[in-house]
C-alpha cells in the first residue's frame, strides 16, 4: 500500500475556466463542463466544446463512478514531493456519465498492484486545505 | 489525390554532429556551433554561403532556467555567433518540434527566399534532477495532473502505454527486442552516446522500473549535444559534395489535443495518422514501398504508436511486428538504424531526419541498408507536435 501521509501534493490554482470544478469538489460534488448545445461532457475544461465548438458551456454534476482508462505505477523518486509514496498508482478514469472526459487521480486504499485497465472505481474526496479538495478514486464497491 | 507539386524539389545535403556528453561541460552554444560547422563542411560549403537559419530551441526539462547559449540555442544566438554576411531568412518554431523547423526551411527554399538553410537541434542536460518539480502549486493545465504525482512526460507516456498493453492484451516484455536491436544498431554510429556500450537481454529485464510499464532502457538518456543539417534545392544539392537525399513529401500532426488531457491512446493514433496521410499522399508512396524507417523513440512505446498510426502494421500488433528480425539491418523494415534516441541520447528528432536522409543518399556507412530508395521518418511522438518525412534516393 502506498503511504501518502508524507506526500506534499502541489495545490491546484483555480482559474476562470476551472473554478466551478474546484468549488463543486469542495462541496463534495463532482461537476464537469457540459456543452449546452450537444450535451457532451468534457474535461479538462476548455474555452469551447471540443465536439461541436459551442461556447455555451456549464458545469453539471456527474456520478462519480467509472472505469480505469489507463494508469502508471511510479517508481522514480525524482519528484521529492511524492518520493515517500513510491511506488504509487496514478490513474486516468473515464466516468460512466462522461465518455471521453478523462480525469487523473490516484488509486487509494488498495495496493498499487490493483490498478488495471477497465477496473471499476468510484470517487472519494481528499481535502487538501479549506479551499481545495481533490476528487480521488478507490475501487468501487461491487 | 495528386502528388505534391514540390515533390523532390528540395534535398537534404550535409549533416553535422557535436560531441554528445552526459553532463554540460561546455556551453550548449559550443555544441550547436560544432554541429552547424560540421554540416556546412560536409556539404562542401562555407559559412558565408549559408543564408537561412531555423531551429526549435526548447528545453524539455522542467524547473530549469532557459538561458540562451547555455540551455537553449535560439536563432538569435546563432545569428550573433556566426554573423553570416549573406543571411536572408531565419525562423524559429514554437510548435511542431524540430520537424517543423525543417519544414519551415523547406518552405523558405521553395519560396526562393534563401538558397542554403541550416537547421540545428541543441539539447541541454541541466544539473540536478531533469524534471525538477519543487513547486507547492499546480497552475494551468497541471492543476488536474500535478496533484496526483503526474510529474514528467514519462508518466504521461506511460499511461497511454498501459492502455495500449491491456486493451490489446500485449506484454511489455516484447519490447526488449526493440531495445536490443536499436542498441546493436548504435554500435554502427560512432557519434551516439551508447556507441561502444552493448546492452543484453539480462540488462533490460534487470533494470529498474521508472514509470511502469517503462523501465530504464525504455527511456532515452538525457545528454548534452547538437546535430545539424543543410537543406537546399535539388538543383543546387546536385552540385554539392555529398549525394543528396530528396524530400518526396512531409506532413504534420493535425489532430487537436486538449491541454492537460493525458493518457488518451486515441490522440496518439489520430495524431500520427493525420501526419502520415499527408506524407503518403504528397510523396505518392505507401507503407509497403518503404525500405527503411526512423521512428522517434524518446520513450520506446512511441515507436509502437508510430508503426501503427503511420500504417506499417495494424493497431495492437506492433509488439509482434518488431519480432523475428524484421527491424534489423537485414529485416523487412530496418528501423532506427542509427540506434534511435535510445542509442544516441536525447537529441530529439533531427537525428532521425538525418539518418533518414543518409540512408536515402547511401551515406550511412556500415549501417547502410542495401538498395534503399524510399526512406521514412517520424520525427517526434505522434501526439506531441508530430511530423513525418519521406526521403528518396531518386529525384523523380
Amino acid at each position: 500500500m502506498s503511504d501518502w501521509s508524507q506526500v506534499t501534493r502541489p495545490v491546484p490554482v483555480p482559474n476562470e475556466w476551472t473554478r466551478p470544478f474546484w468549488e463543486a469538489a469542495r462541496r463534495g460534488s463532482l461537476e464537469l463542463q457540459r456543452c449546452q448545445s450537444c450535451r457532451s461532457f468534457q474535461h479538462p475544461p476548455y474555452a469551447t466544446c471540443v465536439k461541436c465548438v459551442s461556447v455555451d458551456l456549464q458545469f453539471e454534476p456527474v456520478r462519480g463512478v467509472g472505469s480505469i482508462y489507463a494508469y502508471t505505477i511510479m517508481y522514480h523518486s525524482g519528484d521529492k514531493r511524492f518520493a515517500s509514496a513510491v511506488p504509487y498508482a496514478s490513474i486516468i478514469v473515464e466516468l460512466d456519465d462522461a465518455p471521453g472526459a478523462l480525469l487523473a487521480g490516484n488509486l487509494l486504499g488498495v495496493p498499487y498492484t490493483e490498478a488495471k485497465v477497465g477496473r471499476r472505481v468510484e470517487v472519494v474526496f481528499e481535502k487538501l486545505n479549506d479551499d481545495i479538495t481533490l476528487p480521488q478514486f478507490k475501487l468501487a464497491a461491487s | 489525390m495528386p502528388k505534391w507539386e514540390n515533390r523532390c524539389k528540395i534535398a537534404l545535403s550535409g549533416v553535422g554532429y557535436s560531441k554528445v556528453t552526459r553532463s554540460a561541460d561546455v556551453p550548449l552554444a559550443a555544441h550547436a556551433l560544432e554541429a552547424v560547422r560540421g554540416a556546412v563542411t560536409d556539404s562542401g560549403l562555407k559559412l558565408e554561403d549559408i543564408d537561412g537559419l531555423s531551429t526549435y530551441p526548447e528545453l524539455p526539462a522542467t524547473g530549469h532556467a532557459e538561458v540562451d547559449g547555455i540551455s537553449v540555442v535560439s536563432v538569435n544566438c546563432m545569428m550573433a555567433m556566426l554573423k553570416l554576411p549573406n543571411l536572408t531568412w531565419h525562423m524559429q518554431v514554437g510548435s511542431n518540434n524540430i520537424g517543423g523547423a525543417v519544414q519551415q526551411a523547406v518552405n523558405a527554399l521553395i519560396a526562393g527566399v534563401c538558397k542554403y538553410a541550416v537547421v540545428w537541434r541543441a539539447m541541454h542536460n541541466p544539473k540536478g534532477t531533469y524534471q525538477n518539480l519543487p513547486g507547492s502549486q499546480a497552475v494551468g493545465a497541471t492543476q488536474f495532473t500535478g496533484p496526483f504525482g503526474f510529474g514528467g512526460p514519462g508518466q504521461h507516456m506511460a499511461v497511454a502505454y498501459t492502455r495500449y498493453l491491456e486493451r490489446h492484451n500485449q506484454s511489455r516484455e516484447k519490447m526488449v527486442t526493440l531495445a536490443l536491436t536499436q542498441r546493436q544498431h548504435t554500435q554502427h554510429n560512432p557519434h551516439a552516446f551508447f556507441y561502444g556500450t552493448p546492452l543484453t537481454r539480462e540488462d533490460y529485464f534487470k533494470s529498474r522500473m521508472v514509470a511502469y510499464p517503462f523501465c530504464l532502457y525504455d527511456c532515452d538518456i538525457p545528454v548534452q549535444g547538437a546535430v545539424a543539417v543543410v537543406l537546399t534545392t535539388a538543383d543546387r544539392a546536385r552540385d554539392l559534395k555529398p549525394k543528396p537525399a530528396y524530400l518526396a513529401g512531409y506532413g504534420q500532426r493535425l489532430h487537436f489535443e486538449v491541454a492537460g488531457r493525458i493518457g488518451s491512446l486515441a490522440d496518439y493514433m489520430e495524431g500520427g495518422a493525420s501526419s502520415a496521410k499527408l506524407t503518403w499522399e504528397r510523396s505518392g508512396f505507401a507503407p509497403k514501398d518503404v525500405d527503411v524507417a526512423q521512428i522517434y523513440d524518446g520513450f520506446s512505446a512511441s515507436v509502437l504508436y508510430g508503426l501503427e498510426s503511420y500504417g506499417f502494421c495494424k493497431q495492437g500488433e506492433a509488439l509482434d511486428f518488431i519480432q523475428g528480425g524484421r527491424i534489423g539491418f537485414d529485416g523487412e523494415l530496418p528501423l532506427n538504424t542509427f540506434g534511435g534516441s535510445l542509442g544516441t541520447g536525447r537529441i530529439h528528432g533531427l537525428w532521425h531526419i538525418i539518418e533518414g536522409a543518409l540512408q536515402a543518399s547511401g551515406r550511412a556507412g556500415s549501417r547502410q541498408i542495401k538498395n534503399v530508395n524510399v526512406s521514412f521518418v517520424g520525427a517526434s511522438a505522434p501526439i506531441v507536435t508530430g511530423t513525418t518525412f519521406i526521403f528518396t534516393r531518386e529525384s523523380y
